[in-house]
């Protein structure tokens, strides 16, 4: 090729480089349909970052949504290491019962009551936060307060001890979450707990935990659920870090979590602070939660 | 330097396939009915283009459908049509009876002749449709059926009785000029 030719060439390709650049996407669309634009799509709250709202024994950051109610029964078998002769716990189920509700999108408030030292509970929920698909927010924060008040009569039987708030027990939580992929979730979950009334009168009445929870996708309907909480000033009398493993079954407006876990209690005074099995020793529970919602 | 004339000639064409109408907040409506429950969603941000000679496509955000119940529209993106996967449902194709110069105010029924794609999964499809000139643009309204199975999206035994295997679409369309 001549030299003259080339660059007639290149002023050709040049002209047409500019033409390209002028027009843009018309020249580059294949179709109609590219034509129309890879338009962004508009940042959404990232939605399901847990099935429900708790990952086992800790509240998740979701909330039931607005105008529903989520009711849960739940159950918590006994020692799996009592053996044979009582079931391997299955003798001696504890129960909790609750409802929450959404009083808007990213606000509940909620009512429980459990077996295990007749407690009832009441609870207020809130996304302070929520992760965005766009990144723009990378994580969500929920925060969470529940009044626990025990209510058997066993309690504290030498008289001074049993006013009313020596049964009150307090917990705040802010939990932290990340939808990393669409199977993986992770939370961090620092918890404070009060105690008015402590077991012995070197026990400290407040107590910081840390805990983790995770859940991993097996299915579209299925995940593996868990969650460990360290207690920061370490371990009280008798107390255990609590360590549960479990799953989510979903099956349309239901969710079923089936679990194991060294925390007897299904309240957060006594699975934060007064987990007493060893995983070693097989001092573990085995319990399920029922979820149900009821729109309204 | 034949080569170099083609493309020239075919970047110019772009530009001569003239007139174009558009819209980007488009309506669409679906319904699932069965004896014990019916359910709804709408979304208005689908797009849609026609071209001059009768092309057309479609595309909406399955993350922009907005159903009665939150838990619905949970399950809807994460268990059935997996949105974050599949973003889009897409139509792509020519208005087999066409005629730019329809008469304006009145409906024609025409027959959408392309490739309909939802959950990943595509499909060629005629659908009966309406178009309508008006003194802006072209109005487009259909009506049709998307069975879940034609795009693998599965329903699970349990809930059989609550969501129906064909789908029942509405769109509604404002194109203007672009």
């Amino acid at each position: 090729m001549s030299c003259s030719n080339f660059k007639t060439y290149r002023i050709i390709l040049l002209a047409l480089t500019g033409m390209v650049l002028v027009q843009g996407s018309y020249v580059r669309a294949q179709s109609l349909l590219d034509e129309l634009g890879a338009d962004e799509p508009a940042a959404h709250p990232v939605y399901a970052t847990f099935k429900d709202t708790r990952i086992i024994n800790v509240q998740s950051n979701e909330t039931p949504g607005k105008d529903v109610m989520h009711f849960v029964i739940a159950h918590r078998f006994g020692q799996i290491n009592e053996g044979a002769y009582s079931l391997w716990g299955l003798d001696n189920a504890s129960m909790r019962m609750a409802l929450d509700y959404g009083l808007t999108e990213r606000l509940s408030i909620g009512v429980g009551r459990s077996t295990f030292q007749k407690t009832f509970e009441s609870s207020l929920k809130w996304k302070a936060l929520e992760q965005q698909s766009d990144n723009s927010i990378p994580i969500g924060v929920t925060l969470y307060a529940v009044g626990m008040a025990r209510g058997d009569s066993t309690f504290a039987e030498s008289q001074v001890n049993r006013t009313f708030a020596n049964r009150l027990s307090y917990t705040y939580q802010a939990i932290i979450t990340r939808k990393w992929t669409e199977k993986f979730s992770l939370a961090v979950v620092p918890s404070f707990t009060h105690r008015n009334l402590v077991g012995f009168s070197s026990d400290a009445h407040d107590q910081w935990t840390l805990g983790v929870g995770a859940r991993y996708k097996l299915a579209a309907r299925l995940s593996l659920n868990s969650e460990y909480h360290f207690l920061i000033d370490g371990l009280p009398d008798g107390a255990q870090n609590s360590l549960s493993i479990g799953v989510d079954i979903e099956t349309g407006g239901h969710v079923f979590q089936l679990h194991i876990t060294n925390s007897r209690g299904m309240f957060e005074r006594a699975f934060l602070t007064e987990t007493n099995g060893r995983w070693l020793d097989g001092a573990l529970f085995f319990g399920f939660n029922l979820s149900r919602v009821f729109d309204f | 330097m034949k080569p170099t004339f083609f493309a020239l000639a075919l970047s110019l064409c772009s530009i001569c396939f003239g007139q174009q109408w558009m819209t980007r907040n488009g309506n669409v409506e679906f319904f699932s009915a069965t004896f014990v429950e019916d359910i709804e969603a709408q979304n208005e941000m689908a797009s849609g283009l026609l071209a001059a000679d009768g092309r057309f496509a479609f595309r909406v955000p399955i993350l922009g459908f907005r159903f009665e119940k939150a838990l619905m529209e949970e399950h809807f993106n994460e268990n059935y049509l997996e949105s974050t996967q599949f973003p889009n449902g897409t139509f792509e194709g020519t208005i087999a009876n066409w005629d730019p110069n329809f008469e304006s105010g009145t409906w024609h029924d025409v027959i959408a002749s392309g490739k309909l794609t939802v959950h990943g999964i595509e499909k060629n499809r005629e659908i009966s449709s309406k178009i309508m000139r008006d003194k802006d643009g072209w109005k487009i309204q259909s009506a049709f059926v998307i069975a879940t199975a034609d795009h693998e999206i599965p329903i699970p035994k349990m809930v059989r009785d609550k969501i129906a295997e064909e789908i029942s679409v509405t769109v509604d369309l404002n194109l203007l000029p672009r």
